[in-house]
C-alpha cells in the first residue's frame, strides 16, 4: 500500500517549515519532536540576524499555522525508533514518553509553585532553575506543563496533584507507541551546542564568566534568567570589559573540524546587545578569520564602526580564571601586531559551534551521515533539512526545509 | 608610510622545508594557538606561528637567520594542541635540519648526512679506513693476543701511530669547522631584524653563552620550563648529556696519561683496572647513556603519528649513539671474556661508528651542542630568553 503522508522527525524551524510547506499544498504530515515543546533552538534566541528582531513573532506565526492547518498533526516527546519501508512506504514507529500532564492544563502555574524540587533548566542552559514540574519556557508551544521524571519526587510527594484544579497531572502517565504509515520521511533533528566542558584550553566549561554564546542569547534574552540584563552569572556585576572568543571548538580537528557558519554573525549581534545596553563597554573580538557572507558582511562593517570595539586576528588559546575577582584571563598572539599578550575581561563568550544533534547515532531508512555527523539526503524519499543538513542560519534553514518538502511532496505526489 | 616590500616566495625552497621534516606546514591557517600554548615562546614576535607563515610564503632569508628556531626545546604542545595538524614543531625541527645541513662547510657534507641514501658513503669511509688499519698491523682479520694471551684492542687499532692521529686530526677539523659555523651563525643572527642595531659583538655572545652553559644547560631549566608531560625527555636527555660529559673526561683523562706515558715511560696504558676511579665513571656514564636512549628512543617509538614525525635527522643520532654505547659496552665485556674472534670486530664496529658520530657532528642533529648554546647565549644577551628564575 502505497502513502502519501509525510513525517517529519523534528519540530524545530526548520521542521515546522518543511512540514507547513507540505501541509498547505495539502499533503498530510506528522511532527514527531523529541523536546516538550516545538521551536527548538530558535526559540532560545534573543534576536535574530541581520534584522535584529526577536524570534517569538515568527514562531507565533508558524504555531498559529499549524493550529489552523488540520493537516498536520505533531507529536512532542516523541521519539522515532524504526523506519522501514521504500519511497512511497514507510512505517515508523514513534515512542511517546510520558508527559504526565494532559490536555486538561492551562498553565496556571500552580503545581509548579507547590513543587519541592529544583534542578537546572536545560532551556537556560544551566543559568536558571527550573521545578520538576515546569513549563518548558515563557511562550512554549504546546501550552501544557511537564514533569521531568529524572527529579520528581514521584507519588509520596503528589503535591502537584493535590494542587491543580483541573485534575491535569496524571502521575502515572506511561510510554506508549505508535506506527505511521508515510510515503517520504524529512529528517530536521537539528543541533547542539558544541559542549565547551571539552574545551580544555579554554576552561572545559568550568570558568563561570566563560560563557557560551547560547548561554549569552538567554542572558539578554527578556524572557531570561536575568530578565534581559546582561551580566555577570558569578556576581551580578554589569561587565566593563567583554570578549569574544571565534572558533571556540570549532574549524579543529580535535573538536568540530568544520566551519559552523553562524557564530562569527552571532558574536556580531551579541556585540549590539552589549552596546544596547552599555554604551561604554569595551569589547575585544578574537578571531581567525571574520566570516560574514553576502550581505551579511554590511553587519560586519557597522560593528567596526563602533570604536570601542576591537577585532583582534589571533585564536585564543588560553582562558583562565582569576578567582579573587571572577574575572576572566584570555590570551592570544594578535598576528598583525606580532605580541602574544594576556588580557583581563570581566566577562567572556566563548562562540562554540553547531554539532548535529544526531552526531554519533545511527539513524534508520538508510539515512546516511559524513563523518560529523550530518545527515546527506538521500534523494530517494528520505530527505534532511536545517542543521541537521549542515550548520545554517535560520534563513537557510528555511530554504533547506521548503526545499526538503518539494522533494518529500515529489516522493509522495500521485501516490 | 613604509615602503611596500614585494615578496619573493622560493619555491624549492617550501619543498626543501617539507622534505626536510615540515612535510604539513601549508595546512596552517595562521590561527596562533601554537604561539600561545608554547610555555616558552616570548610575547614579542613569539614563535612558532610566524615561521608556519614565511615557510608556506617560502621566505628562505627570514627562516634561515631565524634565532628562534634554537629558542625551541620541541616539546610538542604546539603541535598537541594544532587545530589543523600542521605540526609546527616538526617545522622548526626542519629548520633545524636545514641548519645542520647549511651553516657549516663544506655543505656538501650536510646534503649528505640529510637523507639515508648517503648512508652507504658515510658508514663506508671509516669501514673502509679501520679495515686497512686492521690490514696492515695484523694481517687479513688477524686476531693478535698480548704475551699474557689476552685481547688488546691496541695491537690492531695502535693508538700512538693510528687512532690519536686520526681522531686528533678529526677534532682539530671540527673544531676549525664549528669556530667557522659559530661566526657565521652570529653573522645571521645580527643581520636579522630582531639583532639590536650594529649588532652583537662576538665576544659578548661568548660570554653570554658561557652563562647559559652555567645556569641553563648543566640544570636542565629549559626542559623543565617546556613543562607537561615531558619527563621522558628531560630525564632521557640528561642520561645521554652527563654520559657524554662523563665519557669525554674518561676520554680526555686516557688521551692524556697515555701520552704522559709515552714520553716518561709510566704505566699509565689502557686497559685500565675495572677498579680505577675513570673505568669507573666511563661505566656509570655509559649506564647513564643507555638509560637516557632508551627514555628518549620509547618517545620516539610512542610517538602520534597524526601530531609529530621523527626525520632522519632524528634517527640518524639515536642510530649511530646506540651503536657506539652498545658496541663500547661489548668491546669492553669481550675484551674481560677473552674472546678474540667477536671482540676485535665489536671494537671495530665502535671505532666505525664513533667515527660516524664525531667526524660528520657538524652537520647532525648532534651539532645542536654548538649551534643552540650559541643561539641560546646570543638570545639571553638581546633579552629575548631570559635567565631562568631561581
Amino acid at each position: 500500500m502505497e502513502h502519501s503522508g509525510i513525517l517529519v522527525v523534528g519540530g524545530g524551524f526548520s521542521g515546522i517549515t518543511a512540514a507547513l510547506e507540505a501541509a498547505e499544498v495539502g499533503h498530510e504530515v506528522f511532527i514527531v519532536e523529541k523536546g516538550s515543546y516545538l521551536g527548538g533552538r530558535v526559540s532560545q534566541l534573543n534576536q535574530y540576524f541581520p534584522k535584529l528582531c526577536p524570534p517569538s513573532c515568527g514562531l507565533e506565526i508558524n504555531f498559529q499555522r499549524i493550529k489552523n492547518n488540520p493537516k498536520v498533526k505533531f507529536f512532542t516527546m516523541a521519539e522515532v525508533v524504526s523506519v522501514t519501508g521504500t519511497p512511497g512506504n514507510y512505517t515508523a514507529k514513534v515512542k511517546l514518553s510520558p508527559r504526565y500532564v494532559n490536555t486538561n492544563c492551562t498553565g496556571c502555574d500552580k503545581c509548579s509553585q507547590v513543587c519541592p524540587v529544583e534542578t537546572d533548566s536545560e532551556f537556560e542552559l544551566g543559568l536558571a532553575k527550573r521545578k520538576a514540574i515546569y513549563r518548558p519556557h515563557l511562550a512554549s508551544f504546546p501550552l501544557r506543563y511537564v514533569i521531568d521524571p529524572v527529579v520528581c519526587l514521584g507519588k509520596s510527594c503528589s503535591k502537584c496533584v493535590e494542587a491543580c484544579s483541573y485534575d491535569a497531572v496524571e502521575l502515572d502517565d506511561r510510554e506508549k507507541e505508535i506506527t505511521l504509515n508515510v510515503g517520504s520521511v524529512i529528517w530536521a533533528t537539528g543541533w547542539k551546542p558544541y559542549d565547551p566542558k571539552k574545551l580544555e584550553i579554554l576552561g572545559a566549561g568550568t570558568i563561570k564568566n566563560a560563557i557560551t554564546n547560547m548561554q549569552m542569547e538567554r542572558l539578554a534574552s527578556p524572557s531570561g534568567p536575568t530578565s534581559g540584563q546582561i551580566t555577570r552569572p558569578s556576581d551580578g556585576k554589569a561587565p566593563e570589559r567583554i570578549a569574544f572568543v571565534q572558533c571556540a571548538g570549532s574549524r579543529d580537528e580535535s573538536h568540530l573540524p568544520y566551519c559552523s557558519y553562524i557564530c562569527c554573525m552571532a558574536s556580531l549581534k551579541q556585540v549590539t546587545y552589549l552596546r544596547a545596553q552599555y554604551p561604554d563597554a569595551e569589547i575585544v573580538i578574537y578571531y581567525i578569520d571574520i566570516r560574514t557572507p553576502g550581505r551579511y558582511d554590511k553587519f560586519l562593517q557597522r560593528i567596526r564602526e563602533d570604536e570601542k570595539v576591537l577585532m583582534v586576528k589571533g585564536k585564543v588559546a588560553q582562558v583562565t580564571e582569576d578567582g579573587a575577582t571572577g574575572d576572566v584571563l584570555v590570551m592570544a598572539e594578535d598576528i598583525i601586531q606580532g605580541l602574544k599578550k594576556e588580557e583581563r575581561f570581566n566577562m567572556v563568550v566563548l562562540a562554540t559551534g553547531m554539532e548535529p544533534s544526531v552526531a554519533g547515532t545511527t539513524l534508520p531508512a538508510g539515512m546516511q551521515q559524513d563523518d560529523d555527523g550530518f545527515c546527506i539526503s538521500q534523494e530517494n524519499g528520505v530527505f534532511s533539512a536545517g542543521c541537521a543538513k549542515m550548520p545554517l542560519d535560520v534563513m537557510r534553514s528555511a530554504q533547506t526545509a521548503t526545499g526538503a518538502a518539494l522533494k518529500a511532496i515529489q516522493t509522495v505526489v500521485g501516490r | 608610510m613604509a615602503q611596500v616590500k614585494r615578496i619573493e616566495p622560493d619555491l624549492q625552497f617550501i619543498k626543501e622545508m617539507q622534505a626536510a621534516g615540515g612535510e604539513s606546514l601549508k595546512k596552517c591557517y595562521q590561527c596562533a594557538t601554537c604561539s600561545v600554548v608554547c610555555p616558552l615562546s616570548p610575547e614579542e614576535n613569539p614563535y612558532p606561528r610566524k615561521e608556519m607563515i614565511w615557510a608556506q610564503w617560502g621566505l628562505k632569508d627570514k627562516l634561515v637567520g631565524d634565532l628562534d628556531m634554537w629558542l625551541c626545546h620541541n616539546c610538542g604542545t604546539c603541535s598537541d594542541q594544532c587545530p589543523r595538524g600542521a605540526k609546527p614543531a616538526d617545522l622548526m625541527a626542519a629548520m633545524r635540519n636545514m641548519a645542520y645541513q647549511n651553516v657549516a662547510q663544506p655543505t656538501i657534507m650536510g646534503k649528505f648526512m640529510s637523507s639515508s641514501k648517503y648512508l652507504p658513503i658515510l658508514a663506508g669511509i671509516p669501514a673502509l679506513i679501520f679495515l686497512i688499519a686492521w690490514f696492515v698491523t695484523s694481517g687479513f682479520f688477524g686476531l693478535p693476543l698480548d704475551e699474557n694471551g689476552q685481547v688488546l684492542y691496541r695491537l690492531v687499532f695502535p693508538q700512538t701511530a693510528f687512532i690519536d692521529p686520526l681522531f686528533g686530526l678529526i677534532m682539530v677539523a671540527v673544531i676549525v669547522i664549528f669556530i667557522r659555523g659559530i661566526l657565521s651563525l652570529i653573522k645571521t643572527f645580527n643581520d636579522s631584524p630582531q639583532a639590536p642595531i650594529g649588532g652583537v659583538p662576538v665576544l659578548t655572545v661568548l660570554k653570554s653563552t658561557w652563562q647559559v652553559i652555567i645556569d641553563e644547560i648543566l640544570s636542565h631549566t629549559k626542559w623543565k620550563e617546556c613543562g607537561g608531560d615531558n619527563n621522558d625527555r628531560y630525564f632521557g636527555h640528561m642520561g645521554i648529556f652527563f654520559g657524554f660529559v662523563g665519557l669525554f673526561i674518561v676520554t680526555a683523562y686516557v688521551g692524556v696519561a697515555y701520552w704522559l706515558g709515552v714520553f716518561t715511560g709510566w704505566d699509565l696504558m689502557t686497559p685500565m683496572s675495572l677498579w680505577n676511579p675513570f673505568k669507573i665513571l666511563a661505566n656509570i656514564a655509559s649506564i647513564a647513556l643507555i638509560v637516557g636512549l632508551i627514555l628518549v628512543t620509547k618517545r620516539r617509538l610512542n610517538l602520534d603519528d597524526s601530531k609529530f614525525k621523527s626525520s632522519y635527522y632524528d634517527w640518524y643520532l639515536l642510530g649511530v649513539i646506540w651503536v657506539v654505547t652498545l658496541s663500547g659496552m661489548f668491546s669492553q665485556l669481550l675484551r674481560l671474556a677473552n674472546v678474540p674472534a667477536v671482540a676485535y670486530p665489536m671494537y671495530y664496529i665502535h671505532l666505525v661508528s664513533i667515527f660516524m658520530l664525531f667526524a660528520y657532528l657538524p652537520w647532525s642533529k648532534l651539532a645542536h651542542l654548538v649551534y643552540r648554546t650559541v643561539a641560546l647565549g646570543y638570545a639571553r644577551h638581546i633579552g629575548r630568553s631570559p635567565k631562568p628564575q631561581a
